[in-house]
């Protein structure tokens, strides 16, 4: 089951500092929701373990994200792979990082998710919640986070 | 000389089955209530993904979960050289544990061993596997471009898997272009599974003498002994298979999984005994599915409904393997019983297999080998022929059926059916349920712009495989068998190679004994499924077993009684020749007065055997000469809501033919399952998989089971016209509602969709998809 969102996240901090949150695997980890535990590898890889819960299908999950920014500065790009109790969940996800101006910077961020196994087989609108909490839950975050001066 | 009372006949008589008081007092004894010292739990780590190479397997974290006593992969197995377990079928191979790739979600990748079934579990959600996804393939037309190479571990390259024809296909063509009508429908019979209530499962063990003890819900207990033994090298007198009580199998708990492999390799590597029970999931998502044909039917006809020509070409949906279960001469198994109950004079059917990325499969599910899909397409084609013609489905059945002084009667593809008589069933159905009422009573409705429809089926099946010169499987001929042993006080026992699954074999083996020798069926007991004890046979699927086993039994109790004609003659004092068995006793000829019983002969035979073999015993091997045909006249009578789609099945009457009838009450509660399985089919069930790959039906939720408030009230007939080759003239029942019920509900629902221009509706005919096809006739009506 193939699903796809975007959405933009107005943060209240520069683009210097919005690029350093989003280049640091344990703050990045950290923004996923319901996160229980981070495992950082390298500069761009790191595993995280969330709870998530599709219809029937509850429990840990367990991630494995890497990190893709352009070497510019202007996108951070993400694979993420995982899954638990049988099923898989594969994502995709990207963020322009613009500066608007006044200490403020925009995430244009688009997603897609892939979901495999017993929670492609709850059904669409069970899932679509999940996945399209997961994303963008995630960016809400990052946001909430820089924006609260907590990064 | 006898004073005992006078003994009836056993045959015929609806007598209460004897294994119920076990059953309904929960007294079974099925595989997941064994239990044995030390012994672990087995887990599968199955895969989320359709197709995927696997790119690493760590299993490191798995072991550290208390508990866990280890883990296996395919490499592992593939080092044993275990890594590939032959199907039944006998022309491919399945993986037992993935190798390289994965190809269907669900599949075995790696078995966790471990104290206790919750740790298992926590095992196996622990291993840690990593896939690179590659592209899906869910449905035969696209394997057909072989765009997605699936199986490249195969010589060929490519995803077909087998072309198989019968018939004459340029005299089909030629007859069908010549014909004054003609009907061409592609139809689907949607993939469906068995879903017994006791999911597979197995116990194994080795004991103390080295020898394996292989617990196990088989349909075929010996060829699971052979299988193993040519799988795993284990010589065949070390292993022992026992199937205890088993909950439903339908086709199911024919194939040899790669669990029981996995079970087996466990117990032997730590030393202790393995049970592995797999979930409803496992079950449905994993375990041998049904059907999955999509079949193009053209029929050719006179004007005046004589057919003239059938021409079937069929792309068959066997997912990862080619695990079918068919006969090896007869990859799509009997589907030449595709011309049904009708004179065609000249047919053609063909059937090309493709591999797909979907659990393997194609199970006889309460049918033999493809029967049911053949049944399916043969009747509803018959009702769209007489829609084109302007026929009553009755008339146009009526006319073209094999007519009963032309048995035993040779298809136009290849079978010479037994015996029948499709005009006297048939009536008897017509005048059961009131044809000629009901068809006022559609009019009338009709004219009042309400959909009522009627729904026939004709069908004729093929079971009871069968001879030995066409049939095998991994070349083990299909044969069955059967040892009687009267003790001295003329009970006794019956041991056969089928195995009951459910179908009272218990009460009806007791009966065909008791019917031959004249003995009391309730001390006849019946042992079946402990390879040990029974002698060899192929098991009980494609209702075979009272065809093949029944007729063995038959046979052996007739060899019992030329025994006891010799002890007969001995009490009498008279020569062999002068006695005679009759009125269930011997007696002299002429001289019914001197008789002994069959219960004098057994004590006879061990107290005062005379010069003769002293024992009462006998052990048969039986080669069926041919199949056997059972038929019936099906119909079903349905309400449709125009504004919501629903369908109510008003009413459904079965009036089967199955020959001889052993115990009539068994007959009408294995007619009650079939239909119920048959309503299912027709209006709820479908695995069903997304583009993607992912199976969309994995638990009780999403592929439904009907209840007693969903089920129709079942009304049965029947009409006796024994096989004339078996040896009591039974075809068997057990599969003919589920082969001819599915055409007799379609069959109604368009029926009363027939005045909007409805032709053909897909099964399941759920409530979305009536709904849609009326609004689509309604638009289309409007357009014109």
């Amino acid at each position: 089951m193939n699903l796809q969102y975007s959405g933009e996240e107005t943060i209240t901090a520069d683009k210097a500092t919005v690029w350093a949150f989003i280049n640091d695997p344990e703050k990045v980890g950290r923004c996923l929701p319901d996160v229980v535990d981070v495992t950082v590898h390298d500069p761009t890889h790191f595993d995280a373990i969330a709870q998530v819960g599709v219809g029937p299908v509850r429990g840990k999950f367990k991630f494995k994200f890497e990190l893709l920014p352009d070497a510019a500065g202007n996108r951070m790009d993400m694979k993420i792979t995982g899954g638990g109790f049988g099923s898989a969940i594969d994502l995709t996800a990207g963020a322009d990082v613009v500066d608007v101006g006044a200490g403020t910077t925009k995430l244009n961020w688009s997603g897609q998710a892939i979901a495999r196994g017993p929670v492609a087989a709850v059904g669409g609108r069970v899932l679509d919640a999940q996945a399209q909490k997961l994303i963008t839950q995630t960016f809400a975050n990052v946001r909430e986070r820089l924006s609260a001066g907590t990064g | 000389m006898s004073t005992e009372t006078t003994v009836t006949g056993s045959l015929g008589v609806p007598m209460k089955r004897k294994e119920d008081p076990r059953f309904i007092q929960g007294k079974g004894n099925y595989v997941d209530d064994l239990s044995f010292p030390h012994m672990l739990y087995m887990a599968i780590v199955r895969s989320p993904y359709p197709h995927a190479e696997i790119t690493n397997i760590d299993t490191s974290e798995a072991l550290k979960v208390p508990g866990v006593v280890a883990v296996i992969t395919g490499k592992d197995l593939e080092a044993a050289g275990l890594g590939w377990l032959p199907t039944f079928h006998g022309k491919d191979k399945q993986m037992v544990l993935a190798i390289g790739k994965v190809l269907f979600q669900y599949q075995e990748v790696a078995a966790v061993f471990a104290e206790t079934r919750g740790a298992a579990a926590d095992g196996a959600e622990a291993v840690q596997v990593d896939y690179n996804p590659l592209p899906v393939v869910t449905d035969p037309f696209t394997a057909k471009t072989d765009e997605v190479l699936l199986r490249p571990d195969r010589e060929a390259k490519t995803n077909h898997i087998y072309h198989w024809e019968v018939g004459d296909k340029d005299r089909a063509e030629q007859a069908l272009e010549a014909s004054e009508k003609r009907i061409k429908q592609r139809m689907w019979f949607p993939r469906c599974h068995p879903a017994p209530l006791e999911p597979c499962g197995c116990v194994a063990f080795f004991d103390t003498m080295g020898r394996l003890q292989f617990h196990v819900t088989s349909q075929a207990p010996h060829v699971y002994r052979t299988a193993l033994a040519l799988v795993t090298g284990i010589p065949e007198d070390k292993i022992h298979v026992i199937s205890p009580d088993i909950g439903g199998g339908f086709g199911n708990k024919v194939p040899v999984y790669p669990g029981y492999v996995c079970a087996i390799v466990g117990a032997l590597k730590i030393g202790r005994p393995v049970k592995w029970i797999e979930s409803r999931t496992e079950n449905l998502t994993s375990t041998g599915f049904a059907r999955d044909y999509h079949m193009d039917v053209e029929i050719g006809a006179k004007a005046d409904g004589t057919v003239t020509a059938l021409k079937v070409s069929t792309a068959a949906d066997h997912g990862a393997f080619d695990a079918a279960a068919d006969p090896t001469k007869y990859p799509a198994g009997m589907f030449g019983i595709v011309t049904g109950s009708y004179t065609f004079p000249v047919a053609f059917a063909e059937v090309d297999a493709y591999f797909t990325n979907k659990a393997p499969g194609g199970v006889a599910y309460r049918c033999s080998f493809r029967v049911t899909e053949a049944s399916f397409a043969i009747e509803r084609g018959m009702d769209i022929l007489a829609d084109e013609l302007g026929m009553d489905p009755v008339e146009l059945r009526r006319k073209n059926f094999v007519r009963k002084e032309q048995f035993p009667f040779p298809s136009a593809l290849g079978f010479t059916y037994d015996s029948g008589d499709y005009h006297k069933t048939l009536d008897v159905a017509l005048e059961k349920i009131g044809y000629p009422a009901l068809l006022k009573e559609q009019a009338e409705k009709r004219a009042k712009g309400e959909l009522m429809g009627i729904g026939i089926s004709t069908f004729t099946e093929v079971v009871g495989a069968g001879p030995s010169k066409h049939f095998d499987i991994l070349g083990i001929k299909m044969f069955d068998s059967a040892e009687i042993r009267i003790h001295p006080t003329g009970a006794g026992i019956v041991r056969t190679g089928a195995k009951s699954q459910g179908q009272g074999h218990e009460t009806t083996w007791a009966q065909i004994v008791a019917e031959e020798l004249g003995l009391d069926p309730q001390h006849i007991m019946v042992e079946e499924g402990d390879t040990d004890t029974a002698p060899y046979g192929l098991g009980t699927y494609a209702s075979r077993s009272t065809p093949v086993a029944g007729a063995a039994i038959a046979m052996a109790a007739r060899r019992v009684r030329e025994r006891g004609r010799k002890i007969a003659a001995h009490l009498l004092e008279v020569g062999e020749g002068d006695v005679e068995w009759k009125d269930y006793k011997f007696q002299v000829k002429g001289v019914p007065s001197k008789s002994v019983t069959m219960k004098e002969v057994a004590f006879a035979a061990y107290t005062n055997p005379g010069q003769n073999e002293p024992g009462l015993e006998a052990t048969q091997y039986y080669d069926p000469p041919n199949m056997t045909f059972p038929n019936g006249a099906y119909i079903a009578v349905v309400d449709v809501d125009k504004e919501s789609g629903e369908v109510k099945v008003r009413r459904f009457l079965a009036v089967d033919d199955c020959g001889t009838i052993i115990n009539p009450m068994i007959v009408e509660g294995q007619v009650h399952g079939g239909l119920t399985e048959g309503f299912a089919i027709a209006f709820m069930q479908e695995i069903q998989y997304d583009k993607d790959g992912n199976n969309l039906n994995t638990n009780f939720t999403d592929y439904l089971v009907p209840t007693s408030l969903e089920t129709p009230h079942w009304e049965t007939a029947s009409t006796v016209t024994p096989s004339p080759h078996h040896p009591i003239g039974a075809k068997g029942v057990g599969e003919s509602p589920n082969v001819g019920s599915p055409a007799a509900f379609v069959n109604a629902v368009v029926d009363a969709l027939s005045p909007l221009g409805v032709r053909h509706i897909e099964m399941p005919v759920t409530r979305d998809k009536v709904w849609r096809a009326i609004r689509d006739a309604e638009a289309k009506r409007g357009q014109s």
